[in-house]
């Protein structure tokens, strides 16, 4: 069972504390919301989870295995895969190529024609089946984003963040998206979904992480968190009606 | 697939000419020099091709790397030998039963004195033997040095990007050329090093002799090196070599977040294109007889990058083919000629040539004037082949769902 230990992770950009003691925990397969207003450090800290960034003290445990002195490759193959918030499809790639990359760097011996044969099937799944052999470039936004949740899935980790996955998204992709997420986290892996969209977060996460600037100020049930006094003053005191609203 | 068979088709002829080549160009030395050093381009812009155009680290030292590739060959060809006994003048260390000597450096300067090894030589036993090693060793340990550089400089620019790179590259090659001219003792400065000919005796081949002169050896070397070169990186780009190193082009971050180990390919690929061009300065010099420092002048890295782009700078046949191609057009357009009462003196207004198309190229042609020929064979179909799936599944198709015609194109650099 996956189990991911994040003990007091302090860390600093100069005099800017950006993360201050975060710790948390995620046993098995949950699907975690991590919320936070812009500045936060939701960013900070996926890049601090998937090795891209070191930690100014604390430290990350994935399965045992310490990560966060690790470089990104080796986290990911140790099982932590992510997407980004910008999207990152490789663009002068086809989209089969990029879902090769993974596959063929996380198993050295793999047979290219195996891993073709399962990426097809994960297009298909994402409903992109058709654009196979087309470039990342010539994919629209919310393909590109299909096109990054199916590099994960060749990936095949044991956790996934998922940042800002539904952002500018059509809403018949959104819909994709929505499945992908429930099929992945039915299937035993946990996710960590990082989202502005209120009613995204509220439907789907059954555990609610929220970051105000650094401090992670609440850890629980998403119904328990909408009521803790501090989320209200630091999240609601910013946009009151969009928190509200989602939880209605 | 018929058009990857067309492809492959055209590419087997392409080769059987080239080895006929000689067959109409033997009675010109000149035209055999042209392809001779036209293969050499080849590989410098197609290696560079793979460097630049499919791992995005746009190096201006590759020049350095065949000129470390050539000096190594020439130093090792001046300055050791190995004797069947101690010369107690030179500096000399014993390998099994041999001694192996390093002269003295000769310098420009050198008065006609002899060496330590020719003083040597007047109290040698009788029978005492002096060999000069082959030049293919010396070959052999500048494709070797080449590849020691690329993993020193490949290591250290892991960090650097676009135009930092390409400075730190330029610095690198401007110490290397300079360090050449300065260490007039050694290098012979700019006077250059002489290098043996390929063949100092000549070689003879089922039955024919070719002279030491003869432009037949040289050519056939070179077009196996460069054909060895093709194949090399042709498989390489086949393989997940060739995607993890264009997904490090595409993007650094995420190729590692995807498990990539960014380091070892862009310094893989930094040692493999560094040997290429080591291999095709030391042949190509020792071809020449002399090399000098002026090799490694910012002119002669801007013609192999220009071929490149030129052909197509994200395909390695491409940038090969350009660089054959302009190589010939460079040559054959020296011939001045005559409008009117004027006269057109083609060997200055070839470079402004050279120079327009590569700016047209620049301007209208990103992906080179080869390039996209070569996709034709590759993703002509591409378009036809997503509109028949996307119609064939009977779902509601959003409005971006289909990719607009000019972005199936190749993508340019």
């Amino acid at each position: 069972m996956l189990e991911l230990n994040v003990n007091h992770i302090d860390k600093n950009f100069g005099g800017l504390q950006v993360l201050k003691d975060v710790s948390f925990q995620v046993r098995g397969p949950e699907l975690i919301g991590l919320i936070g207003p812009n500045g936060a450090g939701k960013t900070t800290l996926t890049n601090i989870l998937d090795g891209a960034i070191k930690p100014s003290s604390g430290t990350v445990y994935l399965n045992g295995k310490r990560i966060d002195t690790l470089p990104p490759y080796m986290v990911a193959r140790a099982g932590l895969g992510r997407t980004f918030q910008v999207t990152r499809a490789f663009r002068r790639m086809t989209v089969m190529e990029n879902l090769l990359v993974p596959a063929l760097a996380l198993h050295a011996t793999a047979r290219r024609k195996t891993m073709e044969a399962k990426a097809r099937e994960i297009l298909d799944f994402l409903t992109i089946d058709h654009l196979t052999n087309e470039y990342g470039r010539a994919l629209s936004g919310g393909q590109q984003k299909l096109l990054e949740l199916g590099r994960l899935l060749m990936l095949d980790p044991a956790l996934i963040i998922l940042d800002e996955p539904f952002a500018g998204v059509h809403p018949r992709l959104m819909e994709v998206i929505y499945e992908y997420i429930n099929r992945v986290n039915s299937e035993g892996k946990a996710i960590i979904l990082i989202s502005h969209d209120m009613d995204t977060i509220f439907t789907l996460s059954k555990r609610l992480l929220v970051l105000n600037y650094g401090d992670l100020i609440a850890d629980g049930d998403p119904n328990e968190v909408k009521d803790d006094p501090l989320v209200k003053s630091a999240y609601l005191g910013e946009d009151d009606d969009e928190l509200l609203l989602a939880t209605e | 697939m018929r058009a990857k068979l067309t492809g492959w088709v055209l590419g087997f002829i392409a080769i059987v000419l080239l080895f006929l080549a000689p067959l109409g160009l033997q009675n010109s030395p000149y035209l055999m020099h042209l392809a001779i050093t036209a293969y050499f381009y080849a590989i410098l812009a197609s290696s560079w091709s793979l460097l630049a155009g499919y791992a995005g680290q746009f190096s201006f030292g590759h020049m350095a790397f065949m000129a470390i590739g050539g000096y190594t060959s020439a130093l090792f060809g001046t300055y050791i030998r190995l004797t069947s006994a101690p010369t107690n003048l030179c500096r000399e260390i014993p390998v099994g039963n041999m001694w192996l000597v390093f002269l003295e450096p000769v310098g420009i300067t050198q008065s006609g004195a002899p060496n330590c090894l020719e003083i040597a030589r007047e109290s040698f036993a009788a029978g005492t033997v002096i060999i000069q090693p082959s030049l293919w060793v010396g070959i052999g340990l500048g494709v070797l040095m080449g590849g020691l550089f690329g993993l020193i400089i490949g290591a250290m620019v892991l960090r650097l990007r676009s135009t930092y790179l390409a400075l730190f590259t330029i610095g690198f090659s401007e110490i290397l050329r300079a360090t050449l001219s300065a260490e007039i003792d050694i290098t012979q400065g700019q006077s250059g090093m002489e290098m043996q000919p390929l063949f100092p005796q000549g070689l003879t081949v089922a039955g024919i002799f070719f002279g030491p002169a003869s432009k037949i050896p040289p050519y056939y070397i070179m077009l196996a090196l460069f054909l060895f070169c093709m194949a090399l990186m042709g498989w390489l780009t086949a393989s997940r070599f060739g995607l993890f190193i264009r997904s490090i082009r595409e993007d650094e971050e995420a190729a590692a977040a995807l498990g990539v180990h960014v380091v070892r390919y862009k310094i893989l690929v930094f040692v493999i294109t560094a040997m290429m061009a080591a291999a095709a300065g030391a042949i190509q010099n020792h071809y020449i007889g002399i090399i000098t420092p002026n090799v490694l002048i910012i002119l002669q890295m801007s013609i192999v990058i220009a071929m490149a782009v030129i052909g197509g700078l994200e395909n390695i046949v491409a940038a090969a083919i350009g660089a054959i191609v302009i190589e010939f057009a460079l040559e054959l357009l020296r011939n001045s000629f005559d409008i009117g009462p004027f006269e057109i003196d083609m060997t200055t207004w070839r470079l402004v040539f050279f120079g327009g198309l590569l700016m047209i190229t620049l301007r209208f042609f990103r992906n080179g004037l080869i390039y996209p020929l070569l996709t034709r064979f590759t993703r002509g179909n591409v378009g036809a082949e997503t509109v028949a799936k996307r119609q064939a599944t009977p779902t509601e198709i959003p409005p971006d769902d289909l990719p607009p015609e000019e972005l199936r194109e190749a993508p340019h650099a």
